[in-house]
């Protein structure tokens, strides 16, 4: 198996770890977001 | 690091998550609350929460395992099917929350479908896997403290698990959801970075050639698709998917607190963030292997802070650290909150009644669980048993629960003395299976195969059962069995694990469907909703109270409802 091909299989990972982290952090400003509009605590 | 340096992430850690569960404490704590966070979660919180929960230290450390010692395919046949672990509930996870919107936990759910042995039985299960895997934090809080610091491993664990216990005991699952946020973008953001720094600092793409040329990797390590690595890492966790989401009251109690159209979304961003993550800490295994590292002291479960150690700089390791600590906080508090909960909506909740439960008692009962279930966990820890053999154990052992469980939602002719009779005929054979209390040979060698190969069929038309229905179920069930047959015999018998795992699936669905399909009981799906739902209120719940009062139908049944 060539270099190139287990150096992309080892660095997909944390791109898409940052990927989901990036959707979670945006989820939660939302939350926090719809939770002052509507004057609720957000938990 | 140096003491004063794990004292002072620690004390960040612990001191930051302590101040968010002030932050959002309440003079005036309510019950519901407390298990549930009252039932309408965000996305951005329970995504983060379900991640976080799902990863957990030892997780991290053995994809690493994986990766060190089956090679490339290892950490995918570790963290692949623990993220559809997550991914498969998600289509029961919606048909539970359908006939029970406002329940606690799963067995009280069964209490309400079936009575009380089925509930406790649930319950039972519910609080081995908790004690053992809030006991497996709380050693592997203590062993990276103790390797990274002059800190002690006792002393370790008491600051693991003082530190979890101090923030989760006022507000709860509230303090554990939220913290969680926090959590999860420490191990996430940790793991975007250590990952790849790991790998430019070892040599980057050169290590792959150095390594084979030093004769480092066998062709079996080399391949994505070995045979080593599926059979003995692979099999047994697809056998366990549908077992641990079932079995692991954590799961349940984000189900019953996610808002209800929000499930799908966030069961399937926690299936991506949880592979992404253990698969990733996997690759730092494969590093090691290419590498040709030595495992310190021979222990495997050294090789993740060993590579940090020897490739991060002093503050990635800082955050490497972090990322251990949080994940392993944030399935301890999890853990805590589910053991909480189980005792106070099964063991008094439902024993009083819905409408005499007092609110209050039931707050005192939730911490006072979380009090002893730490000292507990705390004198199995110092006692050092191996954790991850027991929880092998208890997932084989949720396998006995998963077609009982998931058929009591749908089916309405499963009676609790189906329930009943098909787990303990199921843990009856699964136990000399697994343990191989009788050897694996003759006759009995070939009973056990016939029911693993059905077992097979079992697991897989269940998965497919709740994407596609009951038709699709059979056929992928009937194709599997026949497919498994010309290999299965005379094979499976050298796998005890995978074997005692699908046996239980087998025998558990054989004998619940044989005593089920000439019932005549017809479950009404809505006394569900009646029996479970808040206790803050008194029992009343003004959504089942409106549907009594007035001639609203009863919701439409799902396309997988069966009758």
């Amino acid at each position: 198996m060539s270099a190139t091909i287990l150096t992309a299989y080892v660095l997909i990972w944390p791109v898409l770890v940052a990927g989901v982290l990036v959707a979670i952090v945006r989820g939660f400003a939302k939350d926090v977001k719809e939770a002052r509009k509507e004057g609720r605590p957000l938990i | 690091m140096g003491t004063p340096g794990v004292l002072a992430l620690l004390l960040l850690f612990y001191g930051g998550t302590m101040w968010m569960s002030v932050a959002i404490s309440k003079r005036k704590e309510s019950a519901d609350g407390y298990m549930t966070a009252g039932n309408r979660i965000g996305f951005g919180i329970s995504a983060a929460s379900m991640t976080a929960t799902w990863i957990w230290a030892s997780s991290m450390y053995a994809s690493a395992t994986a990766g060190y010692t089956y090679g490339v395919a290892g950490p995918i046949h570790y963290g692949l099917w623990g993220a559809l672990m997550i991914l498969f509930i998600y289509p029961f996870g919606k048909r539970i929350r359908a006939v029970a919107p406002k329940a606690h936990t799963l067995a009280e759910v069964m209490y309400a479908r079936h009575g009380r042995s089925s509930q406790l039985m649930l319950a039972g299960s519910n609080v081995l896997g908790s004690v053992i895997s809030l006991t497996s934090n709380f050693i592997a809080g203590g062993a990276i403290i103790a390797m990274l610091s002059p800190l002690s491993f006792g002393a370790g664990i008491a600051i693991v698990a003082g530190g979890v216990l101090l923030y989760t005991l006022w507000s709860g699952f509230r303090a554990s959801v939220l913290t969680d946020f926090v959590q999860v973008v420490a191990m996430l953001g940790a793991a975007a970075i250590v990952i790849p720094v790991i790998f430019f600092a070892a040599g980057g793409s050169e290590m792959f050639e150095a390594g084979r040329a030093m004769g480092n990797v066998t062709p079996q390590q080399e391949s994505f698709f070995s045979s080593d690595a599926f059979m003995n890492q692979g099999a047994p966790y697809i056998a366990a998917v549908l077992a641990y989401a079932i079995g692991n009251q954590t799961i349940a109690q984000r189900l019953f607190a996610v808002r209800e159209d929000l499930i799908k979304p966030t069961f399937v961003t926690a299936t991506v963030g949880y592979g992404a993550t253990v698969i990733g800490a996997g690759m730092v295994g494969v590093m090691a292997l290419y590498l040709g590292v030595q495992p310190l002291d021979g222990d495997v479960n050294n090789l993740l802070p060993q590579m940090a150690a020897e490739y991060l700089p002093l503050l990635l390791l800082g955050l490497a650290f972090l990322m251990i600590i949080g994940s392993l906080s944030s399935t301890a508090d999890s853990d805590l909150a589910a053991l909480s909960s189980i005792v106070m909506a099964d063991v008094y909740g439902q024993s009083v009644g819905r409408e005499k439960a007092n609110p209050r008692t039931m707050l005192l009962i939730g911490r006072a669980t979380m009090v002893v279930a730490t000292g507990v966990a705390l004198y199995f820890a110092t006692a050092r048993f191996n954790i991850l053999d027991l929880l092998v154990f208890v997932g084989a052992l949720w396998g006995c629960l998963v077609f009982p469980v998931i058929a009591s939602f749908y089916w309405k002719k499963v009676t609790n003395l189906a329930f009943t009779v098909s787990v303990l005929a199921a843990l009856a054979m699964f136990l000399p299976v697994r343990f191989e209390f009788i050897a694996l040979t003759g006759v009995w060698a070939v009973l056990v195969e016939a029911l693993a190969i059905v077992g097979v069929g079992v697991v897989l038309g269940i998965m497919a059962f709740g994407f596609f229905g009951r038709k699709a179920a059979v056929w992928v069930g009937v194709v599997a069995t026949v497919a498994t047959l010309p290999f299965g015999f005379d094979f499976l018998r050298d796998y005890a694990v995978l074997s005692g795992s699908l046996v239980a699936y087998a025998v558990s669905f054989l004998v619940c469907w044989a005593l089920s399909v000439r019932s005549k009981a017809d479950f009404d799906f809505e006394t569900i909703k009646r029996v479970t739902g808040d206790f803050d209120d008194g029992g009343l719940d003004p959504r089942t109270q409106a549907n009594e009062n007035t001639d609203e139908p009863a919701p439409t049944t799902t396309k997988n409802e069966g009758n």
